[in-house]
């Protein structure tokens, strides 16, 4: 058996246990790859091997983790986040960035290394962010979208960074060349995504295997060119992603059998990361090793503290009501794994000491695990910051934004704009009735404001927006969201009409019903009662599978012609 | 200190030409490891001299045996293979009885000397695990009869192999004794490894996965380490007998496929398969492609008059030993016939048994020539022979019906036929359960969550514990005659692969989130597409209408909506409405 193999070994051996650790208490995995990766140094030395023998396994990881990134990135939704008013959070990363640079050079550090303290500084986690929001992404809310798309944006500029600090000094010329060759490879990718990719789908027939042997393949060139043109090998492995992007629908196989390799190069990754830290205090003297907790300590603080309030202010700002906006702020505050990719790669190249290379990594492990308390607790800490008036809610917004005539009276309070949403409306104008659809999404502003008599563009969870809805003079309420913490909030609000909620599952349902809704809707619930019916009539022979499909047919156009306006088909469907 | 680590060239050119000669093998239907040993021949010293073997290939073929034998492991599970386990145990041991002394004697009437005959007669007796359980995959029959003895005794062929491997990797005996001895060390630690592994599926590794099964990722990698902690122990143990004055060794293979058996026996095995599947696919190839890279194309070619003549001999023989013994084990001439076909190359094993020894220093690298032209010219042969059977079966039928006896062997377990399928245990599936049970024979629900599956199988119902978005797992559920296909999977992706996968009358069910959704699995064949988030959003309003002209009709409905949300207890301790499908 080889060392390697040896060092693979011990590197997964350990690695189990911390896993088995961080899946009991829901915590996020890369942490605590990174903390197997201090022990399995540790073993490693004992059996006399050197961590940087595992580097090149690591270098497949980090292209691996680039090129998932690139195979998921989805045109569209460039476009839609770039138009959004979303970008604007972008400022968070000149700011902190700035900050990162400047504690930096304050503690001594030159301008050079400094660079990367900022970048590690303002750059967030997509891996450990959106793994924390799962469920908010799922139920499409606010926050968890604009989280999304930060982290997206972010995760574009860091291969950007990439990039450019492959020139290695910070002159025009070089910088130019380099960018000149990334554009080359993207246009490569383009190209092959055209005309290549669906030549190798088509030859490789049913085989997963060669599909994915293809795909690796196509991996190894790309990387090869950007070695070639002396560009980050990142670059070259996001270009790979984006030649291969394609509908997964078509190549299931090979977006599974990605996944495992994936998995496993970048577990490598982390804990070699975590393996190659020189240890403050253990490993060293004690001089350097104050210095280096000081520089991480000050990296922890920007990032946990500084960024996500810099986040906050600027979504406040562009009038994200201060919920939402607390929420993601919340979400942004961890060091991102493309910080230590950009890390790890100016260690090699020699721009970056081995002390602030610890600083950082030291950083990434602590605001990892810390986040997952923060994300956990982000309810907790809104309502304490709100109480305290840290969040100044200025109801002018919601004035300026809402219309509700001051006379409304018996009408229907409708809880979001989705599809849900506009039926009830069309419901209520059917029938003549007043109503008011609250809305907190400001992406749904302009089309709420257009197709609806009456809106309040607010968040629920703030009484202000009731008071707005004049909830107290109201018939009903009727919620669409999903989110159960909504529903238990509204239900404590104690408001005077009938209040209708939605439940994910069946459980949730019957305890809202007993704390006092007048009616719980469990869509699964409703449609499961229709399949029954048909399968039902399938089985006994009253209808054919044929005639059930036309008929299914009919329906489904009914569906597209009785929204108001627009497609009906603006809500993004729930992620798997 | 650190410098910067450029990506091996090696691996790259291994990697694009594999993948090119991948490519043309699968369009000129050979299979893709003949390919792969290929072009370790032309890329390595024995032609062009473009590679040699670097510390990051080896790994990655060290890593491609034990993934291969690892995922072995996961599938041997004892519940499915009990039925057939005593003709497989009759089958294989005078099988490779048989074809140890043909081989020897083939051998060493070729010229070998007496221990090279021995060892390649210890090499050709395994049939090729990677060929015909590829072929066997591919042809969807692996489930068969015929499919399940032959995966039977390729395994005992393999537990065989392991243990063969020990013992040739403890080096030149001096004599008959030390061989004994070192015989004696390696089963009672292999038999100590099996017990550990055994003990561990019964205790600690249900709970441990049970509790991570949710976290694929998670689940992936605790799966890794427990594997590359036997893979560790196992090349280690001399470490841990030192102290105990013994010296032994135990293949890394070994270890690997004992992990794996200790997996196996875990409802969650099925969709480990799925994710290992291709890391092993990656690395395995990475491990033909070597084979060759040690050998200068004189080693290669030292013999190559001699493995065509062993190839043409060898084949008949492994062919009729096979028919002779399966008719003796009272299968009916088709099984026999079919089952027979497919064993009759020489194995990839063949050449690591050989490797091995070499590397002990027991024969020289062109007797691993001599026996790599001879596996890859059987598994080339045998590829033929098993893509032809039926054509060749119908040819020779009214002959082997007349030297073969009567089938009397009974199959315990049936193939799944005029099922009813169900994708996910949700809200919307639970339902209909007992509805299709009322009208089905068998059910086979998938479903990822493990509380899910044991409440299912409570209830009665095959339940497979997966994702459905794995091939494996839909195979695994015989989609193709299936009579009813029900997904409460709203990712298209999903459904688009269960409507390729369907028979032409299977009535098939699907849901979908987006109206273009809907519409092109529509298109592509399904007959009825739910529609949750409309559906619901419909009834909403409807109520609110009702509400609104305040009538007694909503009160009714509500009061119906509510019964059903009460009536039953949500999901995990759920008892079916309807009572138990019938058996």
């Amino acid at each position: 058996m080889s060392e390697l193999l040896t060092a693979v070994s011990i590197i997964f051996i350990v690695m189990g246990p911390f896993l088995v650790v961080a899946n009991r208490f829901d915590l996020p995995t890369v942490p605590f790859f990174i903390l197997a990766g201090i022990v399995a140094g540790i073993g490693m030395d004992r059996f006399g091997i050197d961590e940087a023998l595992t580097l090149e396994l690591a270098q497949y990881g980090i292209a691996l983790l680039v090129f998932t990134f690139g195979v998921g990135i989805e045109l569209s939704s460039v476009r839609s986040v770039l138009v959004d008013s979303e970008t604007a959070a972008l400022g968070q990363i000149l700011v902190v960035g700035g900050l990162g640079i400047g504690a930096g050079v304050a503690f001594g550090v030159p301008l050079s290394e400094a660079l990367y303290l900022g970048i590690a500084a303002a750059l967030s986690s997509t891996i450990v962010g959106t793994a924390l929001l799962q469920a908010e992404i799922g139920m499409d809310l606010v926050h968890g979208r604009v989280a999304e798309s930060i982290q997206f944006l972010q995760d574009l500029l860091a291969v950007l960074l990439l990039l450019v600090l492959s020139a290695g000094v910070l002159a025009a010329d070089p910088i130019a060349e380099m960018l000149g060759y990334g554009l080359a490879l993207l246009i490569a990718a383009v190209l092959v995504n055209r005309f290549l990719f669906d030549a190798i789908g088509r030859l490789a027939g049913e085989s997963s295997e060669l599909m994915i042997l293809g795909t690796v393949s196509l991996l190894a060139l790309f990387i090869g060119a950007a070695e070639f043109a002396d560009v980050s090998i990142v670059v070259g492995a996001f270009a790979a992603g984006l030649a291969i992007r394609h509908d997964p629908i078509e190549h299931l196989g090979l977006v599974n059998g990605l996944q495992s390799i994936r998995d496993f190069f970048v577990a490598i990754f982390f804990v070699t990361i975590g393996a190659l830290v020189v240890w403050p205090f253990v490993e060293v003297g004690w001089a350097a090793s104050v210095d280096k907790v000081l520089i991480a300590g000050v990296l922890v603080f920007l990032t946990a503290v500084v960024k996500p309030a810099v986040t906050t202010a600027i979504l406040l700002y562009q009038g994200y009501e201060a919920r939402s906006a607390t929420l993601t702020g919340l979400n942004t505050d961890q060091v991102s794994e493309f910080a230590l990719i950009i890390a790890i790669e100016a260690l090699l190249l020699g721009a970056l000491t081995q002390s602030v290379f610890d600083a950082i990594i030291l950083a990434a492990a602590v605001t990892m695990i810390s986040s997952s308390l923060t994300n956990y607790y982000s309810d907790g800490i809104y309502q304490v910051l709100s109480d305290r008036g840290v969040l100044k809610s200025g109801h002018d917004k919601i004035d300026s934004w809402s219309e509700v005539p001051d006379d409304i009276s018996d009408h229907v309070v409708i809880l979001g704009y989705g599809r849900h949403g506009r039926k009830l409306v069309d419901a209520c104008e059917e029938r003549d009735r007043p109503y008011v659809v609250v809305e907190n999404d400001p992406a749904r502003r302009d089309e709420v404001r257009a197709e609806c008599d009456a809106v309040v563009i607010g968040d629920a969870w703030e009484p202000y927006t009731w008071e707005k809805a004049n909830v107290g003079d109201a018939r009903v309420v009727i919620s669409t969201v999903e989110a159960e913490s909504l529903s238990r909030r509204i239900l404590r609000l104690d408001l005077e009409p009938d209040v209708v909620l939605r439940a994910r599952d069946q459980e949730t349902a019957l305890s809202l019903l007993e704390e006092g809704a007048l009616y719980v809707n469990v869509p699964a619930l409703l449609a499961g009662r229709q399949l029954v019916e048909q399968i039902q009539a399938v089985l006994d022979g009253d209808l054919t599978a044929t005639e059930l499909r036309e008929q299914q047919l009919t329906e489904l156009e009914s569906y597209t012609h009785t929204s108001l306006g627009g497609s009906a088909d603006d809500t993004p469907s729930v992620r798997p | 200190m650190i410098t910067e680590a450029a990506l091996t060239v090696d691996l790259a050119i291994i990697l694009l030409s594999a993948t090119l000669a991948g490519f043309v093998a699968k369009q000129t239907g050979q299979p893709t490891i003949i390919a792969y040993i290929l072009v370790g021949i032309v890329i390595g010293p024995a032609a062009l001299g473009l590679v040699e073997v670097g510390e990051l290939t080896e790994l990655l073929s060290e890593l491609g045996l034990a993934f291969l034998l690892f995922l072995l492991g996961i599938k041997m599970r004892i519940d499915e293979i009990q039925h057939v386990l005593s003709p497989i145990v009759k089958i294989s041991i005078p099988q490779m009885i048989a074809i140890f002394l043909a081989g020897a004697g083939v051998a060493f009437a070729l010229g070998f000397g007496p221990v090279e005959s021995f060892l390649i007669g210890l090499a050709v007796i395994y049939s090729s695990t990677a060929v015909v359980i590829k072929m066997l995959n591919d042809n969807d029959e692996a489930t068969s009869l015929h499919g399940k003895v032959d995966v039977g005794v390729l395994l005992v062929q393999d537990i065989v192999v392991v243990i063969i491997l020990a013992v040739l990797a403890a080096g030149q005996p001096d004599d008959l004794a030390e061989v004994a001895t070192t015989l004696g060390v390696v089963l009672v630690l292999v038999a100590l490894v099996t017990i550990a592994a055994l003990a561990a599926s019964r205790t600690v590794l249900p709970r441990l996965f049970r509790r991570i099964a949710d976290n694929k990722e998670v689940f992936f990698l605790v799966a890794l380490s427990w594997a590359f902690l036997f893979v560790f122990v196992s090349d280690n143990i001399n470490l841990f007998l030192a102290p105990l004055g013994i010296e032994a060794y135990l293949s890394i293979e070994m270890g690997a496929f004992m992990a794996g058996v200790a997996i196996a026996q875990l409802s969650s095995s099925k969709e480990l398969q799925d994710r290992i599947n291709p890391l092993t696919d990656l690395f395995v190839m990475v491990f033909f492609v070597s084979v060759a890279l040690d050998l200068e194309a004189a080693q290669l070619l030292a013999y190559w008059q001699e493995a065509i003549v062993a190839a043409l001999v060898l084949i008949p023989i492994k062919f009729l030993v096979f028919m002779y013994l399966l008719d003796w084990q009272g299968f009916d001439t088709e099984t026999t016939f079919l089952g027979s076909i497919h064993m009759i190359q020489v194995s990839e094993f063949g050449i690591i048994v050989i490797a091995v020894a070499q590397t002990a220093g027991f024969v020289d690298a062109e007797v691993l020539g001599f026996v790599t032209l001879l596996a890859i010219f059987t598994m080339a042969v045998s590829v033929y022979f098993i893509e032809f059977r039926h054509p060749l079966f119908d040819r020779f039928e009214p002959t082997l019906s007349r030297v073969t006896s009567e089938g009397t062997f009974e199959t315990s377990t049936r193939e799944y036929r005029d099922h009813a399928v169900v994708v996910g245990y949700d809200d919307m599936t639970r339902n209909a359960l007992p509805i299709l049970a009322d009208r089905y024979e068998d059910i086979v629900v998938i479903d990822r969550r493990v509380d899910h599956i044991d409440t299912l199988e409570a209830d009665g119902y095959d339940a497979v514990y997966g994702d459905a978005r794995k091939a494996t797992i839909r195979k695994d559920a015989a989609l193709k005659r299936a009579d009813l296909v029900l997904s409460s999977s709203a990712d298209p992706a999903v459904n688009k692969a269960l409507l390729r996968e369907v028979g032409d009358e299977t009535a098939v069910f699907l849901e979908a989130d987006r109206v273009q959704d809907a519409r092109d699995l529509y298109d592509s064949g399904a007959h009825c597409v739910l529609m949750t988030a409309y559906l619901s959003g419909n009834k909403l309003a409807e109520y609110l209408r009702a509400y609104l002209d305040e009538t007694e009709a909503l009160e009714a409905s509500i009061d119906d909506d509510v019964e059903l949300l009460r009536s039953e207890k949500s999901i995990p301790d759920i008892h079916l409405l309807g009572g138990e499908p019938d058996e």
